[in-house]
């Protein structure tokens, strides 16, 4: 059986210099992942795969994974701006044998964190996705990752498996002189993806609320009816209340007037 | 992988220089820079003269990226409320070969460094150099990094690290390093519509602007500077250390004033700040230079303490180019002829003396005291702007004065003494003239 491993690697270009590859770079999550990918190798004397989806400038990426001390390393040649499920697919193809696939939780750029999730369903993988702690033991690798409500979920993880790790699970270490110079002219094995790449074009906007749907402002004439709606011109504030109560009262008087005025 | 025939310290203008020449000449060259990229922790106070790349990288004004050609050149005095400048243009600066231009290192050493790189020479970033690896007659035979396994072994090893070279210090080569020597460059880029800038100073296209400024320091001595970038302008001062470090008052401030004063207020107005930076030069010239070679190494480019900064001429990164191409030379002929020592590395300062980069500095070696002492920091600029203002002010019905008594008037005024004026006048005479 194979004991593959592979870490996932995406080169971002800062969002201010979007021409400039003096700026790029990975995220700290694939930093992490990274690094963790390779503390695996190490345990488990296996392979390790670097693999990135971008133009050739994204190569720096991988050469620094074999510096610090990647086997091999696989660019797949596609825009940056290549959608999730293509990404995964792309990669999925490349490393359909992997058993052990390690991704950062997102990247610096679109941050969907999705590519993991679809690339655990390209390889028919479990996966455990958003992992904030790793630890290795014999059995394998138990993972804890963060749910709703400030809850942990502890996962005991087998292969095949996706793991994508958030920024602060491991710390890249240096890579020496000697690995640095000799990356410098690794191979990197290139892979031009059969099917043609949907890209997708994500612009970075402010939060904005979905709108909601309100009922037809009442009034007979537009000037009652635009008052209405602004309520300019009537008395404002219509919630107003004088309490004094001790801090718990007042926290509770206070949830109990929200849930009244239909706030909760 | 074998050791490289050479280690150049440092990814400036001296290292990018000396790895193309000596990679070009076929040697293995490893560029060792502690950023994460060359220019990346590179800071400068104006204009760079790049005419020493013709023969490295000929017609390099096409491709080097520049912000704006220098085609203005003012020279101003300030008082608190007044301004004396002389100010020269000229359409010749404004097309090939160009002579001075404003430029951000980070992208300029970075384009330089490119060809270092495509010259075969290895260029590896974010690794800084903790020292040198000597053998045991004490010859310099590599450099120690902060990485693992970082021990890095070559024939020669050139030092192009910067200011307060460490490694020049730790091969001996400086006698003794004092504070006096030392200017502190501090720097704030202001961002303005390129449109805005265009019209306040005068300049179309990719024409800009240098102003160098005396007076503008309150008590410490120094000057100040103002340059076009495209969209930005560089407001800064250069500060003695020594000074500085004696008055409690912080370099901002000083910036702040200037940019307050009526002079270079309306310049300015408006510019958001985009970057706030400052950096060591080594201002005293010939008085602090090191030796440039020991066994086994050479030191260029502000490490050497290269920067020229006689009042009117305020170069470094063209002094930083030749010292480096002409270390590359020397290292190129001495591993050639298999003696790296300080006798094999002799080329290197006969270069340096036989061309501008010593001879300017042997020539204007008194400037820089000039330039920073006391009378023409302090007394000349308002005597002068005092002298001017007499000069082109009509006191109707008082007929005009005559120059000579105004100068002699003003002279007194300013408490300058006779003797010191032309003691100072010959000084300067000989240095510039």
């Amino acid at each position: 059986m194979s004991n593959r491993i592979v870490v996932c690697l995406k080169w971002v270009l800062q969002a201010g210099e979007p021409d400039d590859a003096r700026f790029a770079g990975v995220s700290p999550a694939d930093h992490a992942a990274l690094e963790l990918a390779l503390q695996w190798a190490e345990r488990t004397g296996g392979q390790l795969t670097a693999i990135t989806v971008g133009p050739p400038q994204a190569e720096t990426a991988l050469r620094d994974a074999i510096a610090c001390g990647a086997s091999n390393a696989v660019r797949i040649d596609a825009p940056l701006s290549t959608n999730s499920a293509d990404v995964a697919a792309a990669i999925a193809s490349a490393a359909h044998d992997a058993k052990w696939v390690w991704c950062g939780d997102y990247s610096m750029d679109n941050g969907s964190g999705s590519v993991p999730a679809f690339l655990a369903a390209a390889l028919s993988a479990s996966q455990a996705l958003g992992v904030t702690n790793v630890t290795f033991d014999d059995s394998g690798i138990t993972a804890t990752r963060r749910v709703d409500g400030g809850r942990r979920e502890v996962l005991a993880v087998h292969a095949p498996v996706v793991i994508s790790v958030e920024g602060a699970t491991a710390r890249l270490r240096r890579a020496s002189l000697t690995a640095l110079r000799a990356s410098t002219t690794a191979p990197v094995d290139v892979v031009v993806p059969i099917v043609a790449m949907r890209t997708s074009q994500h612009t970075i906007q402010p939060y904005r609320p979905r709108a909601r749907a309100l009922a037809m402002p009442s009034g007979a004439n537009v000037l009652d009816r635009v008052r209405s709606l602004t309520t300019t011109g009537t008395a404002v504030a219509t919630h107003h209340e004088v309490e004094t109560l001790a801090p718990a009262a007042a926290a509770a008087r206070i949830v109990d007037a929200l849930r009244d005025w239909g706030y909760l | 992988m074998s050791d490289p025939d050479v280690i150049v310290v440092g990814g400036g203008p001296a290292g990018s220089c000396a790895a193309i020449v000596a990679a070009r000449a076929g040697l293995s060259v490893v560029l060792l820079e502690r950023g994460p990229f060359p220019g990346s922790k590179n800071m400068y106070g104006g204009v760079v003269y790049p005419r020493i790349l013709d023969d490295l990288i000929p017609n390099w004004w096409e491709e080097a990226p520049i912000q704006r050609w220098v085609t203005r050149r003012a020279t101003m005095l300030l008082t608190e409320t007044q301004a004396l400048t002389v100010d020269f243009r000229t359409e010749a600066w404004g097309k090939a070969p160009y002579n001075g231009a404003t430029a951000y290192r980070p992208d300029f050493d970075a384009w330089l460094a490119g060809y270092a790189e495509a010259a075969g020479a290895q260029v590896l970033t974010s690794t800084t150099v903790t020292g040198l690896l000597r053998d045991d007659k004490g010859a310099v035979v590599g450099v120690t990094t902060d990485r693992p396994d970082g021990d890095l072994r070559a024939r020669v090893v050139i030092a192009c690290d910067g200011v307060n070279s460490f490694l020049a210090k730790e091969a001996g080569l400086y006698e003794h390093t004092d504070a006096k020597h030392f200017t502190l460059g501090v720097k704030e880029t202001l961002a303005l519509p390129k449109e805005v800038i265009d019209e306040r100073f005068g300049v179309r296209g990719r024409e800009g602007v240098d102003i160098e400024i005396v007076g503008c320091t309150g008590g410490i001595n120094g000057g100040g500077f103002v340059y076009t970038n495209l969209d930005t302008v560089a407001v800064g001062v250069v500060l003695k250390l020594t000074k500085l470090a004696a008055q409690a008052t912080r370099p901002e401030q000083i910036i702040a004033n200037l940019k307050g004063h009526p002079a270079i207020a309306p310049l300015i107005e408006g510019g958001e700040m985009k970057e706030y930076s400052a950096h060591l030069i080594p201002e005293a010239g010939l008085r602090m230079m090191p030796k440039m070679t020991t066994d086994g190494m050479m030191v260029a480019g502000d490490a050497a303490a290269l920067c020229l900064a006689a009042g009117i001429w305020l170069e470094g990164v063209n002094f930083a180019m030749a010292s480096g191409m002409y270390a590359g030379e020397t290292a190129v002929e001495a591993v050639r002829v298999n003696d790296v020592s300080a006798k094999g590395l002799v080329g290197y300062q006969r270069r340096l003396s036989n061309t501008f980069v010593l001879k300017d500095h042997r020539k204007l070696r008194r400037a820089p005291e000039l330039v920073l002492s006391d009378r023409v920091q302090h007394l000349y600029p308002q005597m002068m702007a005092n002298i001017a203002e007499r000069m082109f002010r009509v006191d109707n019905p008082e007929p005009k004065p005559g120059l000579r008594r105004i100068l002699r008037q003003e002279r007194k005024r300013a408490g300058v003494r006779r003797r010191h004026l032309w003691r100072d006048a010959f000084t300067g005479f000989r240095s510039y003239g």
